[in-house]
């Protein structure tokens, strides 16, 4: 367990950060303060857990490494789910799988909705149900292959 | 997961928890139009100094719940070292984003989980209560005497249960 005594947090940086940029263009950005949130488009990334910025703010090291988690992700197999599996819900939505919804296998079995363990996976890369790091499980079953 | 989904799983939590209520605590929302914020009332655990109050305390779940925790804020003032004494907020460990810890104090397991409902966070609450964790103090005043003077600790709880029983029903 972490302490949670008061603490600047990495948040501030990445203001910090946005602050920069705007004094180029000759307005005080002090005045301006940041932006506020949830008018950014485009999708907002997790380049490590408790930070959430949207991709023209990443860092050349946070897109490599977004991209590469991408790429990690779309080798874990999907399908639609057709009833015949043992699985009847998916544990982070509490929902039933309904015939046609499309899952995904992690290496360690537990299934959930794709659109439920993608956002998920992009966040932590463990099985939510039984904490098995996912790539350290993919890697071993490439090695087994 | 969509918005809507987030707002799908809080109410069935909401329907389950009405249809059938968890021992130890009750659950409800503080405005019936907000899905995303709670109101919780934590009987005191028997068998531990908080036992015989009624703690209220707020949880406000994020936009994309479960896929990160909701924050959680006492009401009722409470005298205890994993609790800010003047915030109300509480510092647990599934309450942290998961990931890289730079403390490294946390394993994984003990972080967040898009698997958490209201239930198990306010189990673990709970169990908090019963048994502090002196190592990751929001009130470090409470944690120095909960380890080093356990007589004026109890004295402080037990003014916090007594008033915790005039204001309950407020």
């Amino acid at each position: 367990m972490g302490n949670c005594l008061k603490q600047p947090n990495a948040d501030d940086i990445s203001l910090l950060r946005g602050a920069e940029n705007n004094q180029t263009d000759g307005t005080d950005s002090s005045l301006l303060g940041p932006p506020p949130p949830y008018q950014v488009s485009g999708p907002m990334y997790h380049p490590t857990p408790n930070i959430s910025r949207p991709v023209a703010q990443l860092t050349e090291e946070e897109q490599v490494k977004i991209a590469k988690r991408i790429g990690l992700i779309n080798q874990l197999p999907t399908g639609v789910f057709d009833g015949t599996r043992k699985a009847k819900e998916c544990v982070i939505c509490m929902g039933e799988f309904m015939v046609g919804d499309t899952v995904r296998y992690l290496p360690c079995m537990h299934t959930y909705h794709r659109e439920c363990i993608d956002d998920w996976l992009m966040r932590a890369f463990t099985c939510p149900s039984c904490m098995e790091p996912v790539d350290a499980a993919l890697l071993s079953t490439y090695n087994s292959l | 997961m969509s918005q809507n989904q987030g707002v799908l799983l809080l109410r069935r939590q909401l329907a389950d928890l009405n249809k059938n209520p968890v021992e130890g605590f009750s659950a409800g929302l503080i405005d019936d139009e907000d899905i995303y914020r709670w109101e919780v009332l934590i009987i005191g655990p028997p068998d531990t100094y908080y036992e015989g109050g009624f703690f209220k305390a707020h949880l406000t779940f994020p936009q994309d719940y479960p896929q990160k925790p909701p924050k959680m804020k006492f009401m009722t003032e409470i005298w205890h070292p994993n609790i800010d004494s003047k915030s109300g907020d509480v510092c647990i460990s599934i309450l942290h984003d998961p990931g890289e810890d730079k403390f490294g104090y946390e394993r994984p397991e003990e972080r967040w989980l898009p698997i958490h409902t209201v239930e198990t966070i306010l189990v673990s609450v709970i169990s908090m209560l019963a048994d502090p964790n002196d190592e990751s103090p929001a009130n470090l005043d409470a944690a120095k005497e909960w380890r080093e003077d356990k007589t004026e600790f109890k004295k402080k709880v037990a003014r916090c249960v007594r008033k915790s029983q005039e204001t309950a029903w407020d």
